[in-house]
């Protein structure tokens, strides 16, 4: 096990991480910016070093910066958090030249899966499922021939396209002869090649993603699903575990799908596999090679500390948890709090004044905000993540309203009325939402005053 | 002499001090007939950094508490002298082990002069003096782990 841990990153997930390292008897180093020196996950690290300027490029992502600090403070492992350094295969390269370990993937599995393209390879070829779609299409004909094979609503693309250009939507066969030319077309005007391929078109599609643990020693598990179709321009802003849309059989599935990919990769640490989720079918979108913003609501329905259980298996530590240890137990929900107007979501960096986080039974609070702090400018509007768990899904959302009721952050804006006014939408607490839904929302909302 | 100089001299000072403020300068000297005032005051040091990128002047204007060893560095940290780390790592007095070191308490320097070096991932960088003066402090033992903008030395304008 290792004896001194540099988190290299900042804000509650910084913090989240020395918690597991505090629990694991394990000395902590913070880094941080000038801008960072008050900040709550210093003040709570073991030893600090300044890395450097208030821009992350001089600090957080300031790798020379960062090796210094772990030869300075004598550190043997470092833990990226999310973002920042995260996913950045070459610092896990450095840090394995320099002896100290990267908790997470071999740099190697950060980098497959950082390709787009060569991702959705390897997820294809260890079974894992992904978007239907044929190669180059000939007459039409045969584009017929292969889009009932795939399913209707089918997309028209160009092999050489973008930008929504040369994209053309069929949705049942009487469409298709007309989209397939149209898209041709501009195919050859846009690109000069008319080459194009079907791809089954999804309308509506949840976003569903697995997480997953594994040990890279060959033992993988899968600790269920969460639903995170509430998002704004790609942000998640809600997320729910389990998700609202699958039952127990499904769930079984992916999740066994999932795992038996890890295994066969030889995956080590956590991990997630993303996908849209439409008419009972899961659709591979990307991989990631790290823990998750969302990974709390994981944690509160399976009672396992995911940090942990990276921390242990980065060590080389095998897996001890089988499949069937894991247990299901109730439904949570994590709202992300962000530094931001919550109408038009314009960043509201400043002094918080006030600061109270809700209490009691199911709730739980990741934050590094405090009274007085003054969240810089320079970095993400993240501010805290406040999770809730209960029994059920209903007693959830009752928990939920009743913790966004005690919530107080005075100083700023943030994005804690946006949920209080989502917690009594009929398809919220339905569960009745896709990956559109809350942006649509927002457009009527905005609309009407 | 210049404490009597009376209404004059607190309003060349004034218009100084107002000066460093719009400029943001750290430090101003004139003379003018035989008379010679200097006004500086010690910096914030990210904003020094994030507009001009000099890892010069003061430090952080909060030093940890408790976490370092109360010493003769706080009473530099607001020296307009005071000569920052630039980075993260190992600082070293002088080129290699045994010899002489760079500069010595007394030692007059030329602006750019190597001062010591800090090691980081296994390199040696050289901190050249940002201004040519005398070093009146050196803040740092040889082979102290130091952090970015740690003060490491005082350098005296002349």
């Amino acid at each position: 096990m290792f004896d001194k841990i540099l988190i290299a990153n900042r804000g509650e997930i910084a913090l989240r991480i020395e918690r597991a390292c505090k629990e694991l008897g394990i000395a902590t180093v913070a880094v941080h910016s000038t801008a960072d020196a008050d900040a709550m996950h210093v003040r709570l690290a073991d030893e600090s070093v300044c890395i450097g300027a208030a821009p992350a490029k001089d600090s957080y992502l300031n790798i020379p910066a960062i090796v210094a600090a772990c030869e300075i403070t004598g550190a043997d492992a470092v833990h990226p958090g999310y973002g920042f350094l995260a996913e950045n295969p070459r610092f896990a390269e450095i840090l394995e030249e320099h002896d100290i370990t990267f908790i997470g993937p071999t740099a190697e599995h950060v980098s497959l899966m950082g390709d787009k393209i060569l991702a959705k390879e390897t997820a294809r070829s260890l079974g894992i499922p992904i978007v239907p779609g044929s190669g180059p299409v000939g007459d039409f004909v045969e584009a017929k021939a292969l889009a009932r094979e795939i399913g209707y609503p089918v997309l028209v693309k160009a092999a050489a396209g973008g930008g929504g250009r040369g994209m053309k939507l069929a949705l049942d066969e009487s469409q298709l002869e007309a989209a397939l030319s149209t898209a041709r077309n501009e195919a050859r005007a846009a690109f000069g090649d008319p080459t194009v391929y079907l791809e089954k078109y999804l309308a509506h599609p949840r976003h569903i993603e697995v997480q997953v643990l594994a040990d890279g020693q060959g033992n993988a598990i899968h600790l269920g699903e969460r639903d995170c179709s509430l998002q704004r321009r790609h942000q998640k802003l809600w997320e729910e575990a389990p998700s609202p849309a699958l039952n127990d059989s499904e769930r079984v599935r992916i999740g066994e799908v999932v795992a038996e990919a890890m295994r066969k990769l030889g995956y080590r640490g956590v991990g997630t596999v993303e996908f849209l989720y439409e008419g009972g079918e899961f659709y591979f979108i990307e991989m990631n090679t790290r823990l998750q913003v969302e990974h709390t609501i994981t944690e509160m329905i399976t009672g396992l500390d995911l940090v942990i259980e990276q921390i242990r298996t980065a060590a080389g530590s095998p897996l001890l948890l089988r499949q069937e240890d894991v247990r299901f137990n109730g439904h949570a929900i994590e709202c992300r709090i962000n530094a931001e107007n919550p109408h038009t979501f314009r960043p509201s960096p400043g002094t918080i004044t006030h600061f109270h986080p809700p209490g009691g039974l199911g709730v739980r609070v990741d934050s590094g905000a405090y009274a007085g702090y003054t969240i810089p400018p320079y970095y993400d509007s993240l501010i805290g993540k406040l999770i809730v768990h209960a029994r059920t899904r209903n007693e959830c959302l009752m928990r939920l309203k009743r913790a966004l009721g005690e919530f107080v952050v005075d100083g700023i804006e943030t994005t804690i009325p946006l949920f209080s006014s989502l917690i009594s939408e009929p398809d919220i607490v339905d569960g009745n939402y896709d990956i559109h839904w809350l942006e649509t929302h927002l457009t009527k909302h905005g609309a009407r005053g | 002499m210049t404490q009597k100089g009376g209404n004059f001299d607190k309003d060349v000072i004034r218009e100084l001090a107002a000066l460093l403020e719009e400029t943001g300068l750290t430090e101003i000297e004139v003379e003018h007939d035989g008379k010679r005032i200097r006004v500086a005051r010690g910096v914030n040091l990210t904003t020094t950094l994030t507009t001009t990128g000099v890892p010069e002047a003061g430090p952080s204007e909060n030093p940890k508490p408790g976490k370092r060893a109360p010493g003769p560095t706080e009473e530099f940290i607001v020296h307009p002298g005071t000569v920052a780390s630039p980075m993260v790592g190992t600082a070293y007095r002088s080129p290699e082990p045994g010899a002489p070191p760079f500069v010595e308490i007394g030692s007059k320097v030329a602006a750019g002069q190597t001062l010591l070096i800090i090691e980081a991932m296994k390199t040696m960088n050289q901190i050249p003096s940002p201004r040519a003066g005398t070093v009146i402090a050196i803040l740092f033992e040889d082979g102290q782990p130091v952090e970015y903008g740690e003060p490491l030395a005082v350098i005296e304008q002349r």
